[in-house]
């Protein structure tokens, strides 16, 4: 892993810098101290979910479940008037000498559609809420982050959090174990 | 069918067309310039030539899409609106019989058939046979020009080369015409005596043959031995209460067919709690048969033995059996006389002039005058049977003439034939080798239709007009004169035979019309001629022209000394061997509707049997011989033999094979070509009828044979549960019971309680409604084919079908209940029961099968994407689906049959029955116009109309006072599957039985 | 490692432990070697001669599918065997079929993950992969099978110049809903979870074109620690809409027949009847593919004879209740005193199609039996003949509740026969073709198996007390 001190990503504006962890354990405490430290504008990067380091950031619950709640409601209702108003409005026609509209008949498609919008809503939302698809991402640029997807774990504090001082924050990464730190710098412009 | 490349054919002849002058000169100039030609009176024949032409040049660019031209009338002829069908009587001849039609016609197109109202042999119902004569003449293998053998090949000639060559032929011959014949078919057209007659004056020694493969002669010869002349014998059914049938198919194998079974039904429906009762005794199983209350399988031998004991029991004990007589019948050479004999005697004796006796032209002529001698004697004559003149009194056998004919030929005494239509290369007896002796003729003229096995073997071909094109005129059973009238100018310059005629004897070909008008001079009367005519064409007959009913008494003793020296008949035996029944083929009769689809494709009432003709043999004659069905036998009479698909049929007399004639054509078109078996190769003079000394052996060969129901080899299984089924289904019941429990229709089957689960659907405008008579449907199946015409239905070939893809809108199921050698049969047709809670409705997805506000399940075409599922889901299986593109194979002269009032169907839509909505659209507008409900009987199904028993009846059902109402209402009527709670409009009244054996009968209505 | 806390005791414990739980990963201790393992085969160069041959042949096989329907759509329906009165026959077969197939995948992910069964993670992906190539060939036969293919869309609720719509009330409506919701879910739901794998395929990835592929499909996933708490929401949601709807894609399906009024389709036991039927024929999919795949791909020790081990259970299980329906079925139809319903369960077993109803029998409920003894559940070559066993008996299931009870309905007067034509046989055997030309591409290029859920329940994952940590 080389020294702490060295291969700064990129050369242009600063982005934040990033601290690498080997396994689960520093990362957790990393994310405490970043955490106690009070940034708001810092993320921690893992191979897969870690079990705790919500607490261990203090990251809130998602509105994720009420957006989708409201997506199956949509789905209920919508395909309910669909066929009302299809089948009963716009469109009544005599069919086996049944009423122009039913509910029973009617289920099977609602309970599609609910789902159908429900499971929209979750996708799409968990998209839109973390920001992807986000194809250019400076943190692209580090080789060691490669690791990311790998067997490391990652802190990163963004250069524009209003604690952010690039040796105070240094300082405090470095305390926490990392294996190495980096300067996240963006393209030249 | 099988050939789907058609078009291509249809193409070249039309450029044969094109090369005619008169064509070209049309085709080349624009449709506006033809308007003075509209305008003239003839215009809607004018026009058809002109669009069927034009249409068919369209379709020589684009295949696919043909590009259609508008031809707008700039002034309207007097009279004629376009688009409004308009109705011509006219009249079909059918061996030597007028049929009475009215022809429905469509901006000049002839699309309909029916028959016409007025007519005593018709009273508006109709034959299949009649039904399908529309496709026939829009055949495109009809022949299109004259043509002259080269060498072993014809070439085509023009009708100048033909004429030019008869006129050559008349003037070389001598003065008295020797050495010039004429065979003509069985005619009783008057035009055609006429011009025979003058004929004859021209040329005494002219000899004039007639030949009818399917003859009735017996019935003549019978005649002549018993009253001393060959009298015609007429039934009247509406005042008989006992009918005894000895081979006889009344029903549907007979001239006067339609009458007896409207006559014979009128006498079955027991509102007035009395029922006739028809005995019928015969080798195989006939429609007749299928509706007689008592039906006795035996060979036709046997039956003619079973007709002489009769006689014995019947005169015996009036005292009046001649001695001669009495000693023939005596000797019956151990022979037990069946009990049912005796009954039957018994039996008429009680019903003296109320009875019938009444034998089959497959009969000998000893039994027909055994049968006028017991009419006779028990009074009948005058009643219920009666005697006229018949056309042609002096006439040859038709099996003399035939021969007589080779024989003159092969002597040299004929050395110019000419031949009115008729195909007797292909169905004279085989003895005589007709092809043979025509071979040795260097000048023969052949009048035909089509080119046919004769055409080829003649020196000249004519084509033939079609009764459709051309003026005539016939006599019906009774007598009665009609008119046949055209519909349309001859669509490929076709002559008639009496045109023929006046070519030959004048010189000079007259028009038609001018002929039958002079002839018609003669039974019209010079008083008021024109108006008389008028209203001849109008009425499509002659008022008053039925032949007088002349009285006759048999001779005993001639009769005895003829039926001595016969008797007894040689039945089938160890040392006899089999007999084979020759049987006209009930769709195709003789073979001349051979390349007719319709009528290939109906489903032959008993065997259900379409595309094929196969060998009729009993269960036990089968096993005994190891026969099976769909597998090949060899039949052999003498060192005659023929290969032929065996169907055992349930009910066939044992020892008795029966085979129909007609199929087998070589020489015929794109739809008959080598169908089925030619039986003619067996048939020799001398047993026309039947021949004794056949044997049978299997082949192994398999030969699918198409039948619309058991599509496919039924088990065990199935077949216990058939029978387990056919009671709830088809309900019957004796006379007997019916009197007990007349409410027996509900007991037949165990509906539970139905509820409604949600409000149904109120129907207060029209209610439209259709009731089917079980006891008076005889299965004949002349709907089938009137809704095929009406509806546009496709045909689709014998490999469909035994796929069980057939596109018939109407089905006409056949049920056999009891043991399978005596078994009784039931009819029941089924089309689409228009449920108001129509299970095929619901399963659509996308709409395209509807109710109407009127109650019709509507079915819309531009909407179905064809899942099939609707058709699951029909617990009638009534709906047809276009599994490929049907119309692909219909050449734009078929299209021009098509009824502009239906849709043409593409593929992969799903069709069905729509109660003929277009008819009721058309009353509707009717009465719109007249500012008045739609009454009953303004509308009229396909179906209902053809019907010759009534049995089927259509109306409104919010019309308390309507026939279907009041049908629906009848204690016989029910709902067939009402369990399933579907509503079906259309319902059934139960089948009446009225055996003498009624006790009471067993929980399924039958009868010991 | 000494005395493991008992909440990650499972996953420790040795295999011979009385608890019979064997590790779900074996031979692997840290993360990357398990990347290896997965990444492998995406980056050979090459891939074995054995995947060339599946590749050709199912490329072959698509082919002859491709030229089947052409010939169906530009003839007519009238190529197949169907008629008066079977007017469904392989078609809605191969359909109910596929869609039953399609069962599985779904169910392993969204149920065992809702139930904490973690030892999906390293087949669910697989198993999913298979659930939408299913559920694909599945959805190609009722396209093909209406009379007028171009008009095939006539079945969604579009707007068009006729303004007319489709009618709610049938079935195969609700089945046009049903299917395709089911595809679109199972598609999220497979794809959402493999984008962190994709993401590890990008970070790896050398070349040009797959950092391109791979870097937009993985949609820019840093795995930041907000993300994967968002994502893991969503995961749990999909998952729990998943379920319900597997339960409910099948007894739509089975609508189609219920719903009818046909003897032999209209019985209420038909939806949990097709349902188990699914899962049956799923599992028995799964296996069947995933036993020569673990082979080929090297893939023992993530994909265990454990896992097999635990489907074969399944697969008995369903199997049974499959047996019980068929029991029960008869049973009914006797109880019900309906005459014209007993005569189509009797015609089945006696009547002339009586050979496939036995020939189901057998494979669907005899032969599972074997899966009552270890030996069987754990002997890969058993296995797969089982497994194989069950998808031929369930096509034949299909095969006899849509043709019996077509074939011989209400009115004996039409009654029929149905037997398939060549076409028939080589669009489902095209149908194959589809799916494994599918499967073989899944296999080459996507992450065979879930790595970052792997790595959840590996060892490593878990944060160990502070003063165990070193540095």
């Amino acid at each position: 892993m080389g020294d702490p001190r060295t291969a700064a990503a990129g050369s242009g504006r600063l982005v934040g810098l990033l601290a690498e962890y080997e396994s689960v354990d520093p990362l957790l405490a990393a994310c405490r101290a970043v955490r106690d430290a009070g940034y708001a504008r810092w993320d921690s990067m893992t191979p897969f979910p870690v079990h705790g380091v919500d607490r261990a950031m203090g990251i809130r619950r998602t509105i994720l479940p009420k957006l989708v709640f409201v997506g199956g409601l949509t789905g209920a209702l919508g395909g309910l008037a669909m066929q009302w108003w299809m089948n009963a409005v716009d469109y009544p026609v005599v069919i086996s000498g049944k009423p122009l509209f039913s509910l029973p008949a009617q289920i099977p498609i609602i309970f599609e559609l609910t789902i159908l919008l429900s499971a929209l809503t979750a996708f799409g939302g968990m998209l839109a809420l973390n920001g992807l698809p986000r194809l250019y991402n400076p943190l692209f640029r580090s080789v060691r982050f490669q690791r990311v997807t790998n067997d490391r774990f990652y802190v990163f504090v963004e250069a524009d959090d209003p604690r952010f001082d690039a040796e105070r924050t240094r300082k405090l990464l470095e305390a926490t174990g990392c294996v190495a730190l980096e300067e996240i710098r963006d393209v030249e412009e | 069918m099988s050939e789907r490349g058609s078009g291509e054919r249809y193409w070249r002849s039309l450029e044969d067309l094109g090369d005619d002058p008169r064509f070209a000169e049309i085709a080349a100039r624009e449709f506006p310039s033809l308007l003075p030609e509209l305008a003239d009176p003839r215009t809607r024949r004018t026009f058809l030539k002109l669009m069927g032409a034009s249409m068919a040049l369209a379709g020589l660019t684009a295949c696919r899409w043909p590009e259609e031209r508008i031809l707008p009338f700039a002034k309207r002829p007097e009279g004629r609106v376009p688009g409004t069908p308009e109705r011509y009587a006219t009249a079909m001849e059918l061996g030597g019989v007028a049929r009475g039609l009215l022809v429905t016609s469509y901006d000049g197109r002839p699309i309909k058939i029916e028959g016409n109202p007025d007519h005593p042999g018709s009273a508006g119902a109709t034959d299949s046979i009649a039904q399908a004569a529309i496709l026939e003449l829009f055949d495109p293998d009809r022949s299109r020009h004259p043509s002259q053998r080269v060498g072993g090949a014809h070439e085509r000639r023009e009708r100048a080369d033909y004429e030019s060559h008869i006129k050559g032929r008349i003037a070389a011959l001598a003065g008295r015409g020797r050495g010039l014949a004429v065979l003509g078919e069985a005619s009783s057209s008057p035009s055609l005596a006429r011009m025979q007659g003058r004929l004859l004056r021209r040329f005494p020694a002219l000899r004039w043959y007639e030949y009818e493969p399917v003859t009735r002669d017996n019935e003549r010869l019978g005649a002549d031995i018993a009253l001393g002349a060959p009298l015609r014998t007429h039934l009247d059914l509406s005042s008989a209460d006992v009918i005894v049938a000895f081979d006889a198919d009344l029903l549907t194998g007979h001239p006067d067919a339609l009458r007896h079974a409207r006559e014979f039904a009128a006498r079955r429906r027991a509102d007035d709690g009395a029922m006739n009762r028809l005995h019928a005794v015969e080798s195989a199983f006939s429609v007749t048969g299928a509706m007689a209350d008592h039906r006795h399988a035996a060979s036709s031998a046997a039956v003619a033995a079973f007709a002489g004991q009769l006689a014995a029991f019947v005169l015996g004990p009036l005292g009046e059996l001649p001695r001669g007589l009495a000693q023939a019948l005596a000797r019956t050479e151990g022979r037990a006389t069946a009990p049912f004999v005796e009954e039957l005697a018994d039996e008429l004796r009680a019903h003296r002039g109320r009875g019938v006796v009444v034998a089959g032209p497959g009969q000998p002529p000893e039994v027909h005058a055994l049968v006028h001698l017991m009419n006779d004697r028990l009074g009948n004559v005058n009643r219920t049977v009666h005697y006229t003149e018949d056309p042609g009194p002096t006439r040859p056998s038709h099996e003399a003439a035939i021969g007589e004919l080779a024989e003159a030929i092969r002597s040299g005494e004929v050395e110019t034939l000419v031949i009115l239509g008729g195909n007797p290369v292909f169905d004279a007896p085989a003895d005589v080798d007709f092809a043979g002796a025509l071979g040795r003729l260097a000048d023969s003229v052949h009048l035909s239709l089509y080119r046919n096995e004769t055409s080829n073997a003649c020196a000249w071909h004519v084509p033939r007009a079609h009764f459709l094109e051309t003026w005539g005129d016939a006599r019906a059973w009774d007598g009665t004169i009609s008119i046949v009238q055209p519909l349309i100018e001859p669509l490929w310059g076709g002559v008639s035979p009496i045109e023929l005629l006046s070519l030959l004897g004048d010189g000079e070909p007259a028009p038609g019309h001018d002929l039958v008008r002079e002839t018609a001079r003669g039974y019209l009367g010079r008083g008021g001629f024109e108006s008389a005519w008028a209203s001849a064409l109008h009425d499509g007959l002659v008022e008053g022209s039925r032949l007088p009913r002349l009285p006759a008494r048999p001779d005993p003793s001639r009769v005895a000394r003829r039926v001595a020296d016969w008797w007894p008949p040689v039945t089938p035996s160890e040392t006899a061997g089999l007999e084979i029944v020759f049987l006209p083929d009930p769709k195709l009769h003789d073979g001349r509707f051979a390349n007719n689809g319709w009528l290939q494709e109906l489903p032959e009432p008993m065997t259900k049997m379409a595309w094929d003709n196969a060998l009729l043999v009993g269960k036990a004659t089968a096993d005994e011989h190891g026969l099976r069905s769909h597998e090949t036998a060899v039949v052999s009479v003498g060192e005659r033999e023929i290969e032929a698909p065996v169907f055992v049929m349930p009910g066939q007399a044992d020892g008795s094979l029966a085979i129909w004639l007609g199929q087998g054509r070589s020489v015929c078109g794109r739809v008959g070509d080598g169908v089925g078996a030619d039986a003619y190769r067996l048939r020799t003079s001398g047993a026309m009828h039947r021949a004794v000394g056949a044997s049978v052996r299997p082949t192994g060969k398999r030969h699918e044979l198409a039948t619309t129901q058991d599509h496919f080899a039924i088990d065990l299984l199935g077949l216990e549960e058939t029978q387990r089924r056919r009671p709830e289904l088809l309900r019957e019941a004796t006379l007997g019971e019916y009197r007990e429990h007349p409410d027996f229709v509900r007991h037949r089957a165990h509906t539970p309680e139905l509820h409604e689960l949600w409000k149904p659907v109120e129907y207060d405008g029209y209610k439209w409604g259709m009731s089917i008579d079980l006891t008076a449907c005889t299965g004949c199946s002349a709907c089938v084919v009137a809704c095929q015409a009406e509806n546009n239905i496709p045909v689709v070939g014998k490999v469909e079908v035994i796929k069980g893809r057939e596109m018939h809108w109407i089905r006409v199921d056949r049920y056999f209940k009891g043991e399978p050698d005596a078994p009784e049969v039931a009819f029941q047709p089924v089309t689409c029961h228009h449920c108001e809670n129509a299970p095929c409705e619901q399963v659509c997805p996308v709409a395209a099968t509807l109710h109407s506000e009127e109650g019709l399940n509507q079915m819309v075409y531009n909407r179905c994407i064809g899942t099939r599922y609707c058709s699951n889901n029909c617990p009638y299986k009534v709906r047809r689906f276009n599994f490929w593109n049907n119309q692909k194979a219909t050449t734009d002269l078929e299209a021009l049959r098509h009824n502009p009032e239906v849709t043409v169907r593409s593929r992969g839509v799903m069709e069905k029955c729509s109660y003929c909505v277009q008819r009721i659209e058309a009353a509707r507008t009717l009465a719109k116009r007249e500012d008045r409900r739609i009454a009953d009987g303004d509308v009229t199904p396909a179906c209902a109309q053809a019907c010759p028993t009534q049995a089927i009846v259509f109306g409104d059902l919010n019309d308390r006072g309507s026939r279907v109402a009041r049908a629906h209402a009848s204690q016989r009527s029910y709902a067939m599957l009402e369990e399933l709670k579907v509503k079906p409009r259309t319902r059934y009244l139960a089948k009446l039985r009225n055996p003498a054996t009624d006790g009471g009968g067993d929980e399924h209505g039958g009868h010991a | 490692m000494t005395t493991p806390p008992p909440q990650r005791a499972y996953y420790q414990v040795p295999d011979q432990d009385p608890s019979r739980r064997a590790r779900l990963v074996l031979g692997y201790d840290d993360f990357s070697s398990v990347n290896d393992a997965v990444a492998r085969i995406v980056e050979r160069p090459r891939p074995g001669a054995g995947w060339y041959v599946g590749f050709a042949v199912s490329s072959a096989l698509l082919l002859v599918l491709g030229a089947m329907v052409t010939y169906l759509v530009t003839t007519g329906v009238g190529v197949w065997g169907v008629n008066q009165p079977s007017g469904w026959g392989f078609a809605i077969i191969n359909f109910v079929w596929w869609v039953g197939i399609g069962h599985a995948g779904t169910l392993i992910s969204a149920i065992l993950f809702l139930f904490r069964q973690q030892w999906r993670t390293s087949i669910n992906r697989a198993a999913e992969a298979m659930t939408i190539f299913a559920v694909i060939c599945a959805g190609v036969f009722p396209g093909i099978h209406v009379g007028r293919v171009w008009f095939a869309y006539w079945m969604f609720p579009l707007p068009n110049q006729m303004a007319m719509w489709p009618q709610f009330r049938s079935p195969l409506l609700w089945d046009v809903f049903a299917v395709s919701t089911y595809f679109l879910v199972s598609a999220m739901f497979w794809y959402m979870g493999m984008i962190p794998d994709l993401a590890m395929l990008r970070d790896r990835a050398r070349t040009r074109g797959r950092q391109i592929a791979y870097g937009l499909l993985s949609l820019g996933w840093v795995g930041s620690s907000r993300q994967w708490h968002r994502y893991e929401v969503a995961y749990l949601l999909l998952a729990a809409l998943a379920t319900p709807l597997v339960l409910s894609v099948h007894s739509v399906v089975s609508f189609d027949f219920a719903v009818s009024q046909l003897p032999g389709w209209h019985t209420t036991i038909l939806p949990p009847y097709f349902v188990a039927g699914a899962i049956f024929s799923g599992f028995a999919m799964v296996v069947t593919l995933l036993v020569p795949a673990r082979q080929f791909f090297g893939l023992k020790e993530l994909i265990t004879v454990r896992h097999l081990e635990n489907m074969c259970k399944i697969i008995l299980a369903t199997g049974s209740m499959v047996g019980y329906s068929y029991a029960i079925e008869f049973f009914i139809s006797w109880y019900s005193g309906n005459l014209t319903e007993a005569f189509v369960f009797v015609n089945r077993a006696f009547g002339p199609y009586s050979a496939a109803y036995w020939l189901m029998v057998t494979c669907n409920v005899v032969v599972p039996q074997l899966f009552w003894f270890r030996i069987c559940r754990r002997n890969m070559l058993v296995m797969l003949l089982v497994c194989m066993l069950v998808n031929v008996g369930m096509w034949l299931e299909r095969f006899v509740i849509v043709v019996t009870s077509l074939h011989r309905d209400f009115l004996p007067s039409s009654w029929g026969m149905y037997y398939p034509t060549w076409v028939d046989i080589l669009t489902y055997l095209g149908s194959f073709g589809l799916f494994f030309f599918l499967f073989m591409l899944f296999c080459r290029y996507a992450p065979f198996i879930a790595v970052a859920e792997i790595k959840t329940v590996m060892p490593l994952a878990h944060a160990h007390p502070p003063e165990e940590s070193h540095g």
